[in-house]
This record gives C-alpha cells, sequence and structure tokens, in this order.
C-alpha cells in the first residue's frame, strides 16, 4: 500500500514537472462575444500544445494595449503577443519592443494574404505583424427613407455632389426632421477620402518611403473634404453626437432611423443590416461616395494586427506566431468574419465563403468586398505611418470640429497642419 | 449648548403650519427625483436588451436575469467584485489603523516643528494619481535591488530615474501598500481628538494608563463615528479606484471591479449596453451596503466644530 | 477644546505612533512626486523608451510656442470649472441639507436617498449622463422636446456640454457634501436662530447672521476638497462623457481645444493617451500642482479670515 502510495506521487511529480507550462500572454482590446470567440481558439490550441498556455487578458481599447505592452516590457516582462490598432504601427517599429513575424524562424508563409491588407502591414519590405481583423468605411443606406426622398435605393450617390442632391431631395420631399447623413467624427474617415483621391497623408510616399516628416492637411485633396463636410453642415444635412470619434453615437442615429445615410467601418454591417430590417426600412451598404473627379483609388486598411514581443525567448515568439496563424487560419477566419463583419483576411477563406454562396447571400457584404479588392497599390491607398498617429488624429477631428463650429476651413486646416507638422518633429526629435 | 433645548422661547419648528410641511415634502421629494433619478434609469436599462438601451425607452424589460448572470460569469464581474473587496477591506482597516495612531500622535504628544509634520502630512492631499502615476509604476514593479550596496546607491540617489522597486506588479500588494496612509484620515481622527476634552486624557495618566492603553480603551471607543465615516469614504474610494489597478494589475486574476466594468464598453461597437447597466449596478452594491450598515456613524462622524 | 497640549510625555513612542503613516507617505507619494517633478525636465516617450535631459524646454513650450494658446485656454477652462463646481456645488449642497435637516416625517429616507450617489464611480456616471443627454435619442431630450419644444445639444454645444460636465460634476458630488453640511447644520443650537427671531430678523437675515457664519469652518472645509475634487478627480468623467471635447467656439477665441478639457485631462492624454510624452505630462503635472497649491494659499489667506470657529 505505502509502495503503491510512493510510486502515484512520484509519477504525479514527474507529470506535472513534464507538464510545466510556460504562459503566454496576450493582450487585446475586444471584450464580450469577441474576447469569447478569442478565449474559445486560445483553448483549442493549448489543448494541442501542451508546453504553453496562452493567457488571454483583454485591455479597456487599443490604446490601453499598446500602453500595457510597454510598460510590461518596462518592468522587463513584455506581453508575448499584442493586438496593435493600425496606426501604432509605426510606433510599435521605433520602440524596438516587437521582432517583425517576417524575421523569426521558422514557416511564415504570405502568399495566402489579400495584397491591401498585406500591404499596410508590410515596413520597408518587411511584415512586421500578422493581421487579424481588418475592415473598411462603407456607406449604409436607408431605403425606405430613399424611396420616401424620390430616389432609388440601388442608385446610391457616389460622388460628393451626389449627396448633397440627395440631401436636397429628402429635403424637398418634405422631410425636414431626420438628418441627411450622419458619420463619427473620426479621422479614419478622413483618411479614406484622401487615400480615394490616391493623395497621401504625409510627405515621404505616406511615411513608407522615409520618416514622415510633414503632415499634408492643405493640400487639394485635404480641403475638398472638409470643404464637403462643411458643406453638409451648412445646409442641415449633416448631424453626429458633439462627441469626437463616437461610434456608438452616430451607428445609433442611423439605426433608430434616423438619418438617410451613414457612413461606418464593414465590422458593423451585421448589426446594422439586422437594425434596418427589425426596423423594416432596410439597410444596404454602397461604396463610400468620393470628391468629385477622384480617381477612386482604394480604401485604407482599418482595424489591428498581432505584433509578437522582442523580449521572450525564441521557442516563445514561435509558439507565439503559431497561435497567431493558428487563430487566423482559413476556416478561422471564416468564422470570425461571420461572427463579427471583420473580413477574412486571407484569399483562401474569401473563396471558400464565395463558393458557400455568403456573398449571394449577403450582399451587403459583398459591396464591401469588392470596394477592397477593387483598391490599387499605391503609397496613398497603403496607408500612412507616422508616429504620433494618434495625436495627429484629434488634431484633425478638433479642426473638422472647428470647421462645423463656424471656423473657415483654411484657417482650421492651416492652423492644423502647424500642429501637426510640431508633433511629428517633436516625435522625431526623440531620435536625434 | 446643544443640551439646553428646554428653551423659554416657544420652539417655532414643532408648529410649522401644515402648507409649509408640504412643501418641504415637495421639495425634498424634488431633489430626491433630481439625484437618485440616474441610478433608477440604470436600472431600468439593466433590464433591457441592447436595443432597448440604445433607444429612449424607459419601459422596464425582461432581461435582468440573463444581463446579470452574463455580468457576473462571461465577464468575469464575480472575480473583480472578490479583488476589490479583498483590497477594500484590507485598505480601509490599514488606513484606519494608521490615520488613528498618527492622529493620536498629533494630539497628545510633544512633537518637534508639529505644524510641519502636520503639513507634511495634509500636503499629500494634493497628490493626485495622475501626477505621480510614472514614478508610482516604477517603483512598484521594477525589481528589487539585488545588493545592499545597490539599494543605499539608490536611496543616495532620489533623483535618478528609478532604478529598482518592490516587484508587486500584479499582486495585491500593489494597490494595498501605497494607500495604507491616509492624510484625510489623520486630519478627521485629529480634528475629533481634539474635540475630546482634555480632563479625560489628564484623568488616565493619572490612573497610570499608557498612551496605547488610553488609545484602544478611551479613545478608540469614543470615536466609533469617525471610525465609521472614514470606513464608508476609504470604502468608496477604493472600490471606485480606476488609473492604478489599471496600469499596475496585468491579468485578470487580480483585476478589480471598476477596470473589469470599464472592459464591457467593448472597443469594436458591439458593446452590450444592457450588461453595462447590468454590471454597473452590480458593482454599486457593496459600496452601498457598506454605507447602510455604517450610516448612523456616517451621519454622525464628520462633526468638525463642537463635540455631540 | 483641546488645542492639542501634549498629555504624554515620549518621544520614542510619538514617532512610533507616526512611523508608519510618514514611511508610506514618503515612499509611496513623495517620492513619485518628485521623480515626476524631475521628469519634467526631460524630453521622455513612453512607448519608444527614450529619456533626454531638456531643462526647462517643456515648460517653454507650454507656454511660448504654437502650443501655448491652446494650454491657456485649458488653464482657464480648469480655473473656470472648478470654481463653478465648488461655487455652485456648495450652494446646492447646502440647500439640500438644509431640506433634509427639516424634521418632518421619513427624513431619514430622505437624508438617504440624498447622499449615496457620491458612491457611484465617475466612468458609470458619465456613461449613465451619455445615454440620458444624447441630443438625438436621450431621455432628457425626449421629455424637453414633449414639454418645452426644445431638445438642447448637449454634447454638441460646447458650452451646454461644458455646463453639463459641471453639472455631473456638482451631482456626483453632491451626497459627500450634504453630509458634511447636515452633520455641521446637526451642531448648530436652535436657540440662537430662535433669539435672532425674537429680534425680529427674518428668516434670511437669520440664515445669514447665524447659520452662515457658524457653518464657515466646514465650508472652509468643503471648499478645499471639492476644489482637490474639480481639478483633480473629475478625470473619468470627462474621459466618458465629453473625451475632453467638443472644442469651443471660434467667436470666443476658445478653438485652441476641447471646452472640457481640464489640465488634468490634458496631462493624461500628454502621457498615456497614446502619445506617450511622459516629460511634457511631467511639466504638465508640475503645473497643475503649482497652481492648486496657489489657490489653497489664497484660500487660507483670505478664506480663514472668515472663519468663526466656537458656537456654543
Amino acid at each position: 500500500m505505502k509502495r503503491t502510495v510512493i510510486l502515484f506521487s512520484l509519477l504525479a511529480m514527474l507529470g506535472s514537472m513534464a507538464l510545466a507550462q510556460t504562459k503566454i500572454d496576450f493582450f487585446e482590446a475586444f471584450s464580450t462575444q469577441r474576447l469569447q470567440w478569442i478565449q474559445d481558439r486560445a483553448a483549442e490550441w493549448n489543448k494541442q500544445n501542451p508546453n504553453y498556455e496562452i493567457v488571454v487578458t483583454p485591455k479597456a481599447s487599443y490604446r490601453e494595449v499598446l500602453n500595457a505592452a510597454v510598460l510590461g516590457a518596462r518592468q522587463g516582462n513584455p506581453p508575448a503577443l499584442v493586438q496593435l490598432f493600425e496606426v501604432g504601427s509605426q510606433q510599435a517599429k521605433d520602440s524596438g519592443l516587437f521582432i517583425p513575424v517576417g524575421k523569426i524562424p521558422g514557416n511564415f508563409d504570405t502568399s495566402d494574404y489579400i495584397k491591401p491588407v498585406l500591404d499596410y502591414y508590410t515596413i520597408d519590405g518587411t511584415v512586421n505583424s500578422i493581421p487579424f481583423n481588418s475592415s473598411n468605411a462603407v456607406m449604409f443606406v436607408n431605403d425606405a427613407m430613399m424611396k420616401k426622398a424620390g430616389l432609388d435605393p440601388a442608385n446610391p450617390p457616389k460622388t460628393y455632389s451626389d449627396v448633397v442632391n440627395d440631401c436636397a431631395a429628402l429635403r424637398a420631399a418634405g422631410d425636414t426632421q431626420d438628418s441627411c447623413m450622419t458619420f463619427p467624427l473620426h479621422s479614419w474617415f478622413f483618411e479614406q477620402w484622401m487615400a480615394e483621391q490616391n493623395a497621401p497623408l504625409v510627405n515621404n510616399d505616406n511615411g513608407r518611403g522615409g520618416r514622415a516628416t510633414k503632415v499634408l492637411l492643405t493640400s487639394q485633396p485635404a480641403l475638398n473634404i472638409v470643404n464637403w463636410i462643411k458643406e453638409l453642415n451648412d445646409k442641415g444635412y449633416y448631424t453626429y453626437t458633439g462627441k469626437l470619434e463616437n461610434w456608438n453615437g452616430s451607428e445609433a442615429i442611423f439605426t433608430e432611423g434616423k438619418a438617410m445615410f451613414h457612413i461606418d467601418s464593414t465590422s458593423e454591417v451585421n448589426a446594422i443590416t439586422k437594425a434596418g430590417k427589425d426596423g423594416g426600412w432596410g439597410a444596404t451598404t454602397a461604396e463610400l461616395p468620393i470628391a468629385d473627379n477622384a480617381p477612386r483609388e482604394g480604401v485604407v486598411i482599418g482595424g489591428a494586427s498581432l505584433w509578437i514581443a522582442k523580449g521572450v525567448p525564441q521557442d516563445v515568439q514561435q509558439a507565439a506566431r503559431d497561435f497567431a496563424l493558428y487563430m487566423t487560419n482559413t476556416q478561422n477566419m471564416i468564422s470570425w468574419h461571420k461572427l463579427t463583419g471583420y473580413f477574412p483576411v486571407r484569399i483562401s477563406s474569401v473563396n471558400q465563403l464565395d463558393k458557400e454562396g455568403w456573398f449571394r447571400d449577403n450582399p451587403n457584404y459583398a459591396v464591401a468586398f469588392q470596394q477592397l479588392l477593387n483598391t490599387k497599390s499605391s503609397p496613398a491607398t497603403a496607408g500612412a505611418l507616422m508616429g504620433p498617429f494618434p495625436q495627429v488624429r484629434t488634431i484633425i477631428e478638433e479642426a473638422i470640429q472647428k470647421v462645423l463650429n463656424g471656423a473657415s476651413v483654411d484657417s482650421a486646416m492651416g492652423q492644423a497642419e502647424k500642429l501637426a507638422d510640431q508633433a511629428l518633429q517633436q516625435y522625431n526629435s526623440n531620435f536625434q | 449648548m446643544a443640551a439646553r433645548t428646554a428653551s423659554a422661547v416657544a420652539p417655532v419648528r414643532s408648529q410649522r403650519r401644515p402648507r409649509t410641511r408640504w412643501l418641504i415634502h415637495i421639495l425634498l421629494i424634488l431633489s430626491c427625483l433630481i439625484v437618485t433619478g440616474p441610478i433608477l434609469f440604470a436600472i431600468i436599462k439593466a433590464t433591457q436588451t441592447t436595443a432597448q438601451v440604445l433607444s429612449p425607452s424607459m419601459i422596464p424589460g425582461t432581461e435582468l436575469w440573463h444581463n446579470i448572470k452574463t455580468a457576473w460569469q462571461s465577464a468575469d464581474l464575480g472575480i473583480y467584485m472578490r479583488n476589490s473587496l479583498i483590497i477594500a477591506f484590507a485598505v480601509t482597516l490599514g488606513k484606519t489603523v494608521l490615520s488613528l495612531m498618527a492622529g493620536m500622535a498629533l494630539v497628545y504628544f510633544r512633537i518637534p516643528f508639529k505644524p510641519i509634520v502636520f503639513g507634511f502630512i495634509l500636503l499629500t492631499l494634493m497628490m493626485p494619481t495622475q501626477v505621480l502615476i510614472v514614478g508610482l509604476f516604477d517603483l512598484v514593479s521594477k525589481q528589487a535591488p539585488p545588493t545592499w550596496v545597490a539599494l543605499l546607491s539608490w536611496i543616495t540617489n532620489p533623483l535618478a530615474p528609478t532604478p529598482y522597486g518592490f516587484n508587486w506588479s500584479n499582486s495585491y500588494w500593489a494597490i494595498i501598500v501605497p494607500f495604507l496612509a491616509s492624510a484625510t484620515g489623520v486630519f478627521l481622527f485629529r480634528q475629533h481628538f481634539m474635540s475630546i476634552p482634555l480632563s479625560l486624557a489628564d484623568a488616565a495618566k493619572i490612573d497610570g494608563a499608557g498612551p496605547m492603553r488610553f488609545l484602544l480603551s478611551i479613545l478608540v471607543p469614543m470615536s466609533t463615528n469617525t471610525i465609521g465615516a472614514l470606513a464608508v469614504i476609504q470604502f468608496v474610494y477604493v472600490w471606485n479606484q480606476y488609473l492604478w489597478p489599471l496600469v499596475i494589475i496585468r491579468r485578470t486574476d487580480r483585476q478589480v471591479v471598476q477596470v473589469g466594468l470599464n472592459l464591457i464598453i467593448s472597443t469594436g461597437q458591439d458593446t452590450e449596453w444592457g450588461l453595462v447597466m447590468a454590471g454597473a449596478i452590480l458593482a454599486l452594491i457593496p459600496p452601498l451596503i457598506v454605507f447602510m450598515l455604517l450610516q448612523e456613524q456616517f451621519m454622525r462622524g464628520f462633526a468638525l466644530s463642537a463635540e455631540k | 477644546m483641546n488645542e492639542g497640549t501634549p498629555v504624554f510625555k515620549s518621544w520614542s513612542t510619538a514617532w512610533l505612533l507616526l512611523l508608519p503613516t510618514v514611511v508610506i507617505l514618503v515612499i509611496f507619494l513623495y517620492y513619485p512626486a518628485l521623480q515626476s517633478f524631475v521628469l519634467s525636465t526631460y524630453r521622455s516617450n513612453l512607448i519608444l523608451g527614450t529619456r533626454r535631459f531638456i531643462g526647462l524646454d517643456n515648460f517653454r513650450q507650454l507656454f511660448t510656442g504654437i502650443l501655448a494658446p491652446m494650454y491657456r485656454q485649458v488653464v482657464l477652462q480648469s480655473i473656470v470649472f472648478s470654481a463653478s463646481v465648488v461655487i455652485l456645488g456648495l450652494i446646492v449642497s447646502l440647500a439640500f441639507a438644509m431640506l433634509a435637516n427639516q424634521k418632518v416625517t421619513g427624513s431619514r429616507v430622505y437624508r438617504l436617498l440624498l447622499i449615496w450617489p457620491f458612491a457611484l464611480s465617475p466612468a458609470i456616471a458619465g456613461t449613465i449622463f451619455s445615454f440620458l443627454f444624447n441630443p438625438q435619442v436621450g431621455e432628457v431630450n425626449q421629455v424637453l422636446s414633449r414639454v418645452l419644444g426644445i431638445a438642447p445639444r448637449w454634447l454638441d454645444n460646447p458650452l451646454l456640454a461644458f455646463g453639463l460636465v459641471v453639472g455631473a460634476a456638482i451631482w456626483k458630488e453632491l451626497g459627500y457634501n450634504v453630509v458634511f453640511y447636515l452633520a455641521a447644520l446637526q451642531n448648530i443650537p436652535g436657540e440662537l436662530s430662535e433669539a435672532a427671531a425674537i429680534d425680529g430678523a427674518n428668516a434670511w437675515q437669520r440664515f445669514r447672521a447665524v447659520t452662515l457664519p457658524l457653518l464657515s469652518p466646514m465650508t472652509f472645509f468643503l471648499v478645499f476638497t471639492n476644489l482637490a475634487y474639480a481639478f483633480f478627480e473629475v478625470f473619468g468623467l470627462i474621459d466618458i462623457l465629453t473625451k475632453g471635447g467638443p472644442v469651443g467656439p471660434s467667436a470666443l477665441h476658445l478653438d485652441n481645444a476641447g471646452l472640457t478639457t481640464t489640465m488634468i485631462y490634458r496631462l493624461y492624454q500628454d502621457g498615456f493617451g497614446g502619445n506617450g510624452s511622459l516629460g511634457f505630462a511631467g511639466a504638465q503635472g508640475v503645473i497643475l500642482l503649482l497652481l492648486v497649491g496657489l489657490i489653497t494659499v489664497l484660500q487660507f489667506r483670505y478664506g480663514g479670515r472668515n472663519v468663526h470657529y466656537g458656537g456654543g
């Protein structure tokens, strides 16, 4: 009896030693349902890889994820896997805390990724991070309201002038209560409209040919955008909640049926389509309306990608990459897309969905997808790269807000350009 | 003083005319509505689905149980509240003990430069966490000094960037220890002790009681109101802490309730607002319980001038 | 009142009693504060991990140069904001406290209901208010548009947004202030007021001559704590409700920053809001502390003269 006990406890001890797991911290910005999906994938991977354990920790926002990762590195304990927003890319690269995923020894095949997505996260020819949740801007249309205004929902406005004309039609048809256009006051849309005009946001090939030193906020394309927003606002067509970057607020205005057009992220297609169905007015998607005479160059990827820390052992880096690739493999990307509405960034995923008839059954997604796949490759559509991107976004948003409050476009954008250039200069001075 | 209520003049108040009484009631009800309105709003919204919450509807829905259960389990609110409870009790206890001791020292002992010492303590009321956060983070999370020499060189070089720390990252210690001292507590206890007649202390001294016995068997029993009042304030303060735990706690298993609650407000636009409201109501319950248990003390513990 | 005449003579016991408090304060408050002061003379980026001495450059940037108009506006807004929160807040709280002090049936319940909101966290208070005051679909505007036919743009219009944040900040602190005032009111002997009534003073005169002066120690204390609250702790509320915006009206030359951006909010934005400019944030922290310190000193100097102790 005694011998059995000793033998048993020895075995148990050996067993637990063999299962000594290395914890891999994964900091990400989603909560509730999307977090649950990620945790499920982590559990699956953990079972197949008993030597490691992915520990998923949600943080309050993308900024919090970056702060937490940096703070972790500061105390000598960086999280191995981090979900960083797209505009944090330059900061992440400059921080020296992350290793480009292309440079981790081992197999990393990039041929399956959709080109515009891969382009965004490729800096100086090296792929820095693994694309995860990507989205674009797309316009939503309230079908019933368009019909009431005497317009055809199958023919949504394609240019700025078209939008203004359609709004005038709405008012002429007697509707003075509802708004015509609503979108969150977010610099992301500004950036999309710059890309559509094939205009870079910063110099040096949009920050990709060399470190950006100037923000091009007084270029004609930039002024076109703000002039249009001003026109919409002055004529009473545009509304928002007053708070910058308030996605929920503007979406609520549209889903409550109080606006004819709404510009939002493709990750909201599910929610808004459902709201349109429940409300009885029907929501369809359309390409972004762009500046008159713009070449419709394409849209810029939004969202986040997965970065791997430099300050962890190589085997942990490889394990982290392995999990990231598992989480974003063909099947999982399809399930992620169906759950959230973010693009399935793999070509194989898109093909399979197409074969299933997914795009036929969900035409709202088809439009968003076409917009992405039609994007021409150029520095403008690859997306801007700059260090103080979050700060510059706030500067742009506040400038537009000033214009909405009555300031002149030229003075507001001129001032914004000075402030943004100064922010760039401050950031770059860290490297002298 | 207040003891002489049986004055010669006919007290005006108890003969208040019914009209004035009604007016007071109405004003009070209105005030209470303004003050509690937002919470009633949250309670009703906690029963609705997300779509209903975003609409202006104030009709109670049927989702209350579902929202509470999801908040407790999937959103880990149970874990966060457990952590907050542990920390809140520890900090409240610690602050009370430390402040009692300091208050007593300031009132019943002779200390050189006493006003300066008192000012030194009070000055910390003007040091908000946001300003301290970077230094505090480094101090709490960096590795401990490896040798005594390292420790000495650190102490003699306070202006250099913090080289070492307590290595308490992601632990209860990190949220408890830095907040064990309380300038508010010292101030209130000092104020309270100063309003206790000197004769009591003299009598104790004559009886041969040492300072500790005086503290434990006379001062503390006389200070239950202040202790209770302070406990409520400190509990609420710790319970509502957001910025410091956000920065110093890495993983879910040690995170506190306010940070956890904020996580339910999602990054994407798929926030389940009914869940948020339910979580908010749940998170409100422990401070309310503490408040109701200590209500008497709380109401009585804040007399700054003449004692009761 | 015991003016603190020493009863016990043992110095060692005294220091032993003070030691834990002083040690904790020095290590965990004074030392980080010192670090922050030092950091304000560096250019230090959180994300890049860089750190370079630049002397007073951060301060120079705040007061001259391209960011100066923004910072001037932020400081001005903070002062106006704090003054509003303190003055209006104390007036409202005193009114509520006097109401709650009346001897009517159910006063206990009324008191409980008036006091408890202070247990709410700033973030949750902000979330609830942002729902209630949403210009399109918020309940407040639903009611107002039906009753008065107006739907003010609470979060759109900078001045209204400012007022809303002030109101929310006052609302959150009401419970705290009411408790203190209630305690002070209950300590005022009734005969003084009645004696004044016999002398022919009406309600307002009685209030001014008797109640207010007797409340002055409490008012003094509450001004101090409310100032600290308004300058330091309203951060969470602003972050959720307005994120520091919207940009003020150009006509009033207030368009260099969001109208609800106070110094503590700006400080956090620069440090942890994605830029990681720790030194710059540190400099703002220094200025904030100096400003509040100055106001406090003024309060003690001027206010101290108007405080009447005693009352029995």
